[in-house]
């Protein structure tokens, strides 16, 4: 009888409860480590920096220019920064988003900025210009072409990233 | 170019490039508090509107620190220690100088003044994060540059 009542014995529940205080214990080890482990992966699909700038919509084959602000954190100092991109169509339909910054001193470049060429970009500032793509052309002040943006499409948005230099030719 | 280690490193490098000085003048008075803040509120958009005019035109505009006055001088004599400190300063390094300011006083005494005063009819803005804010700054700002840019 007495046998019957004790189904679990001594060294069973002793068994039961190391294993568990244990398994335990090793999760607790454990659990912080899989967050290491996995956390680079997390931030990847983030997408930092990228901001919204405009509905793909509103973008033609013209260059429009878009302005939006980012919150840039100098040590002790948060400000606003207010950002700018050309950005149009290309004739093959991509998306192409222009720094508006001349490569020559850094004034902002205007589209069709100067009445004499409609169809470049003109900085006031020396009269340099670039052509469509965003090429300096030659014999004006910049010597690189304008900078890229990082861009990505995402629900009918554009987003615009970090202006990249172009590789040197 | 402004006043700041990057700038001014730029400057030394393109000085021939850079033949424009701005200068915003600001006053000061502390004596009422309705007074006081709305010149701290047009000392604030005068250096956002200053600002933005350098970042369009960084490449041949310097932008200078402010200039502080008290509100209640004597404006014959605020000329001459403008011009002076102008002069002690930039020395004669900028063939075009200009004043930016939201103050109408310098408006009378503006023949006096070594270089161009660009007197902007204050507007009252609060927000300044408000899409209209943004677009009375910009507004405001391609007129500015339209004058400046006669000059060239």
């Amino acid at each position: 009888m007495s046998e019957k009542k004790q189904q679990v014995s001594r060294r069973q529940f002793l068994n039961y409860t190391l294993t568990g205080v244990g398994g335990f214990m090793a999760a607790g080890m454990l659990a912080p480590m899989v967050r290491f482990a996995i956390d680079p992966v997390l931030q990847a699909s983030a997408i930092g920096d990228m901001k919204a700038v405009v509905e793909v919509s509103e973008i033609t084959t013209e260059p429009q220019r878009f302005d939006w602000t980012i919150e840039q954190v100098d040590a002790w100092y948060t400000s606003e920064v207010t950002k700018s991109a050309w950005v149009y169509k290309d004739d093959n339909d991509n998306i192409v988003a222009l720094s508006p910054v001349c490569k020559h001193l850094g004034c902002q470049v205007n589209w069709a900025g100067d009445d004499a060429h409609p169809d470049q970009f003109y900085c006031p500032c020396h009269d340099g210009r670039y052509y469509k793509d965003g090429m300096n052309v030659p014999d004006t002040p910049p010597n690189a072409g304008l900078d890229i943006y990082e861009h990505e499409v995402r629900d009918g948005t554009l987003f615009l990233g970090n202006a990249m230099p172009r590789e040197e030719v | 170019m402004k006043w700041e280690k990057e700038a001014v490193k730029v400057y030394e490098e393109a000085k021939e490039y850079v033949d424009t000085l701005c200068v915003p003048l600001s006053p000061i008075s502390l004596k009422n508090a309705e007074i006081a803040s709305r010149l701290a509120n047009q000392n604030k958009s005068i250096h956002i509107l200053a600002n933005e005019l350098e970042r369009q035109y960084m490449g041949r505009i310097f932008l200078s620190p402010g200039y502080i006055y008290s509100q209640s001088s004597n404006f014959e004599e605020e000329v001459s220690k403008l011009n002076q400190w102008v002069k002690a300063i930039y020395q004669k390094e900028f063939p075009h100088i200009f004043y930016l300011t939201y103050d109408v006083k310098w408006k009378k005494v503006e023949s006096y003044l070594d270089g161009t005063l660009i007197w902007i009819p204050a507007s009252k803005i609060e927000d300044y994060q408000s899409r209209q804010a943004k677009e009375e700054i910009q507004n405001q700002m391609h007129q500015i540059s339209e004058l400046i840019r006669t000059f060239w």
